[in-house]
């Protein structure tokens, strides 16, 4: 490994995960912080950690010019850019080749090719890979209306430049097409600076199924196997896992050997992952590809074994991909949900705390990539997920007992999260049947309401509470030895 | 004996708690077993079940079987004539920032009367009185954040409420 420092241009859980792996093998590493922003556990792992300027506080890890300034200033011979800010930034990983530091990701090419989803689905078409009927703004842009209204109804509207949800609406009429339009395009400039969009075939009850890919400099691509991330509320994923519950071996097979063919033509080098659709019929539609390592992808490493930021790493420095295609492995069954901080019996909307009281569950199989420590302040600065719950079994039936026991052992207390909803979603008999589309929380939205609370719960709490509440008489220490402040014999 | 309200997502109820030993809630003797580090034991139906908790001034964090709970307990010197509990006090429908107070500590109030702005999600609210009686306190300063749930302003009621 010719890597020696690695500077990692995120935060939270993600630049805790990264960590983690670059000092098993041997890389020193250097975390960012802000002054609003100095909580997270990579923060004590890392070897260096470097302060951030910016107003609001995201706004320094989207500083592309200070982040590659702060690396070069620390000495560091590698930038990792994690998920999210400016993992997919094409223009960011030129400026850090152009800097003379390895981009731990794939070429500038490769994002601007599939980064867009305009020409990433036009190349897609090329390779011979499924694509959903659409229309798309890149020429003619006065006959977009009419051309998607052409593709039938129902109809998904999009940003070319977006990602994560935003910007995105079904529209089932042609009546409320030009609002879905203006609404789409409105949302697209404000979060991606780009009103470009994309229409297509809305397909009903869809399974969203990606498979992760690896290329290395040398042109070889392998697949890892696939993700189901079906569950998920306004286009964002809450739970991910693997295998896909239901996807035949055929199917399954179909899907990655597309996958691998679209890497490859693309040239693609590090990891990647091809998200598609599945229709109830078992037909399949390349959705868009992530280029940057997925926030899911624990999962992967669950059943296969391998450290995927490993493989990130040695790929970046130059070597070929640890394992060919037939010597992959996939064992049992993993799921992971996201810990988010809000309130998901409230519509779910986000919360902000202080963490007061934290309890990582532990036990066999379980994993718990965490992005807070105690006294940890969330707020409305940053991404609301917190925390990302994984857990392994020889099988899915005991991937999901072990979820819903390490949810009920989860506690982030000072801060609303949705652990207790993870945990209403993982024991739903549907899900049990793998019985999972993109509607799921929506159709099931009764069954998921909690429970009331017991009178006798609620004396229970109470009298908990009575305990532990600070009582003016009683637990008060006289004047005298408040004053002294943390003072201990 | 002094009051504590629970809330959770299904609403706000009021307990009152004898301390002991034992601690009777509503009247209903309660065992806890403390294994430290905010980690507790306690009965709920001839069941033990695991209960984390943590305190914050008056406002304990509570979790029993992975759910989330909030226990307050009531300030005597505050709730006490006048009846007002928290159940009837101004509280914050999502976390935000005071932007401006439109009355003031002590202004008599109708129920719907304005009594201060804030700002969450971008998005500007004003919270009203829920009720008529007095406006006692308000808690946050113009441009101090708070979160959901926090009590905004505190109201007396001038009649005994039944």
């Amino acid at each position: 490994m010719t890597i020696r420092k690695l500077f990692i241009a995120n935060r939270a859980e993600i630049a805790s995960r990264i960590v983690r792996t670059a000092r098993r093998l041997g890389i020193a590493t250097v975390v960012p912080w802000h002054a609003r922003d100095r909580h997270g556990p990579a923060l004590a792992e890392a070897d260096a950690t470097v302060e951030l300027h910016g107003e609001p506080p995201v706004s320094a890890w989207l500083d592309g010019p200070a982040l590659i300034a702060a690396a070069r200033e620390a000495g560091c011979d590698a930038i990792h850019p994690g998920y999210g800010f400016l993992s997919e930034n094409a223009g960011f990983a030129r400026a850090v080749a152009d800097a003379g530091l390895v981009f731990v990701g794939p070429p500038a090419k490769a994002i601007e090719l599939m980064g867009d989803k305009i020409t990433a689905r036009r190349f897609a078409q090329r390779c011979g890979v499924p694509v959903t009927p659409s229309a798309d703004e890149a020429d003619d842009p006065a006959g977009f209306a009419g051309r998607a209204r052409a593709i039938g109804f129902p109809l998904l509207v999009k940003g070319a430049a977006g990602g994560g949800g935003k910007g995105m609406q079904i529209v089932r009429d042609a009546a409320a097409l030009p609002q879905a339009i203006a609404t789409a395009r409105a949302e697209s400039e404000r979060y991606f600076g780009d009103g470009r969009l994309l229409a297509e075939r809305f397909v009903e009850r869809p399974r969203h199924i990606e498979i992760q890919v690896f290329g290395d400099a040398l042109g070889n691509v392998v697949h890892l196997g696939e993700r189901e991330c079906s569950i998920q509320r306004r286009f964002q994923k809450l739970v991910e896992e693997t295998p896909a519950p239901t996807l035949s071996p055929e199917l399954r097979e179909r899907i990655c050997a597309a996958a691998v063919t679209l890497a490859r033509e693309a040239g693609y080098v590090n990891a990647g992952t091809v998200e598609c659709i599945v229709a109830p019929d078992g037909a399949f539609y390349f959705l868009e590809m992530n280029t940057r390592l997925q926030v899911e992808h624990p999962v992967t490493e669950m059943v296969t074994g391998l450290d995927l930021v490993e493989w990130q790493l040695r790929i970046a420095d130059g070597e070929p991909l640890p394992l060919a295609q037939h010597e992959v492995r996939w064992h049992g069954a993993a799921i992971e949900c996201r810990i988010l901080a809000e309130d998901a019996d409230a519509g779910f909307v986000p919360d902000t705390g202080e963490v007061r009281l934290l309890n990582a569950p532990q036990g066999p199989g379980v994993r718990f990539d965490c992005g807070v420590t105690p006294g940890a302040r969330v707020t409305a600065d940053f991404d609301s997920m917190l925390a990302k719950l994984v857990v392994h079994g020889a099988d899915r039936a005991l991937a999901i007992s072990r979820m819903r026991q390490a949810l009920s052992e989860l506690a982030m207390l000072g801060v609303t999260v949705n652990a207790d909803y993870l945990s209403r979603v993982i024991g739903h008999p549907a899900f049990a049947e793998g019985a999972t589309d993109t509607g799921f929380l929506e159709r099931h939205r009764d069954a998921l309401r909690p429970r009331a609370w017991t009178d006798a719960e609620r004396r229970a709490l109470v009298a908990v509470a009575a305990r532990v509440v600070r009582t003016p008489h009683a637990d008060t220490p006289a004047e005298p030895w408040a004053s002294m402040g943390a003072w201990r014999n | 004996m002094s009051d504590f309200t629970f809330r959770a997502g299904d609403g706000t109820h009021r307990h009152a708690v004898r301390r002991g030993p034992p601690t009777l809630v509503d009247g209903v003797p309660q065992t806890v077993r403390a294994l430290g580090d905010g980690r507790f034991v306690v009965d709920v139906d001839g069941r033990p079940v695991r209960v984390l908790a943590v305190a914050h001034g008056d406002t304990v964090h509570l979790q029993l079987d992975g759910r989330a709970g909030l226990v307050e307990r009531v300030d005597p010197t505050r709730a006490g004539a006048g009846g007002a509990g928290a159940g009837g006090d101004a509280t914050a429908p999502m976390p935000g920032v005071v932007v401006s107070w439109l009355a003031q500590p002590g202004d008599p109030v109708e129920a719907g009367t304005p009594l201060l702005v804030i700002e969450s999600m971008k998005l500007q609210v004003t919270i009203e009185s829920p009720r008529a009686g007095t406006l006692e306190r308000l808690p946050f300063a113009a441009g101090q954040t708070f979160q959901r749930g926090a009590v905004l302003a505190h109201l007396r009621t001038d009649e005994p409420t039944a």
